[in-house]
């Protein structure tokens, strides 16, 4: 629901379990109540991308039978899934940039007992012709934090099951070259390009490599999207949004000329999903010029990151409640 | 149903299941990567013992999966 900050206080104030995603002058002017929340200017609506610093993109769980809010910094933020209901759905939301986001990306994947628990979640963050800095919110507290993360742990009815899905518009290129690193990491000089190492940078730029599209690997079947943040010809690294993992084997992904029309394509057939919560990568809004453009039954804060289990990049998550 | 058999070839990968469930595949996934870094009986039956604890967690959700590895 893309509200008003007045209909969001109505919302708390009723004792409603949300999250919240907008600006944090607004954030900042919420009561306390069963929320958490994260800062945003960007959404995509039931009627299309937006930049607004007016209103505020709330979720209600309304299936929660109980709720709590958690705090995790690097040292503990891998606890979610202990902290977790033995049946719920666990939302996490993430400072842009912080320590405990980078740990995330960075541990998650290995993580015992991640897949065990429902959690999905973004990481937060800022205007960005304005600058600013991205937090998160627990409205239970009242707290605010840039450098902690902020989870709210819902528990759900004996007869129900959250159920996270994600929609990625990138295929790989299995035509093109294989790529691999040599260690987990958010930034490479060196890789192998068809089993030969090579400078990143230098190959990017050799073979004009258009960075908008991300590394793409397949875990069983699932394509996971790496972004490319920076390409520094100076120092001939290459950042990425989320981890390289070794042992991953990545491929660049093919074109995706119209986002919008892709994403429709591939958001057909799920008419019917229902979902709780869903977010969308500031990647996609912004090279794909979604301002103005649904995705229909998806709607929700374009993120700096986003969470289904693992951090993903230029990619739609989501969470459903379904019945068991 | 007793999936032993295929929940250890999954995880070494001698054989493929492609799921249409997101956190079964990254699962999958997730298992042949730490089997693959540390091939020991011991590694084995800690994925064993995680694959087995999901399918008894999401038993209402994976039925068809379970049916299907069944027949592999």
């Amino acid at each position: 629901m893309f509200v008003t900050l007045e209909e969001a206080k109505k919302l708390i104030e009723q004792g409603k379990v949300l999250h919240i995603a907008g600006d944090e002058d607004l954030l900042a002017q919420l009561p306390r109540g069963n929320w958490i929340g994260g800062t945003t200017p960007y959404f995509i609506t039931d009627e299309g991308g937006i930049t607004c610093k007016d209103k505020l993109f709330v979720n209600e769980i309304a299936a929660a039978v109980e709720c709590k809010t958690a705090v995790y910094d690097k040292s503990n933020v891998l606890n979610i899934s202990q902290d977790a209901y033995a049946n719920g759905l666990s939302l996490l939301v993430m400072p842009f940039a912080s320590e405990v986001a980078i740990c995330y990306a960075q541990k998650a994947p290995d993580a015992d007992d991640i897949l065990m628990n429902p959690t999905i979640g973004w990481i937060s963050g800022y205007d960005l012709s304005a600058g600013g800095s991205a937090k998160a919110y627990d409205g239970l507290t009242g707290s605010v934090y840039a450098d902690k993360a902020v989870a709210l742990h819902i528990a759900l009815p004996e007869d129900k099951l959250a159920v996270i899905g994600i929609v990625n518009i990138f295929d790989r290129d299995d035509n093109g070259p294989k790529i691999e690193f040599m260690e987990d990491t958010l930034s490479v000089k060196t890789c192998l390009v068809d089993g030969r190492e090579v400078v990143l940078a230098d190959y990017l730029a050799e073979h004009n490599i258009n960075t908008k599209l991300p590394l793409v690997a397949d875990y069983n079947s699932v394509l996971v999207n790496v972004s490319i943040k920076d390409v520094s010809e100076d120092s001939k690294t290459v950042d990425f949004y989320a981890p390289v993992f070794a042992g991953k084997e990545y491929r660049f992904a093919t074109p995706v000329n119209d986002y919008a029309a892709s994403f429709a394509e591939h958001l057909q057939g799920m008419a019917g999903v229902k979902p709780v919560f869903s977010c969308n990568c500031i990647l996609n809004y912004l090279y794909g010029e979604l301002d103005g453009k649904a995705t229909p039954p998806f709607a929700g804060p374009v993120t700096f990151g986003e969470v289904a289990y693992q951090l993903l990049n230029q990619t739609l998550v989501y969470a459903e409640i379904i019945d068991k | 149903m007793n999936l032993d058999r295929q929940f250890q070839q999954l995880i070494e990968g001698e054989i493929k299941y492609q799921s249409a469930n997101l956190s079964l595949n990254l699962l999958i996934s997730r298992l042949q990567r730490k089997y693959s870094s540390s091939q020991t009986p011991a590694e084995m039956q800690q994925c064993l013992q995680e694959m087995k604890a999901f399918f008894e967690k999401y038993a209402s959700i994976v039925a068809k999966d379970a049916e299907a590895l069944s027949k592999l």
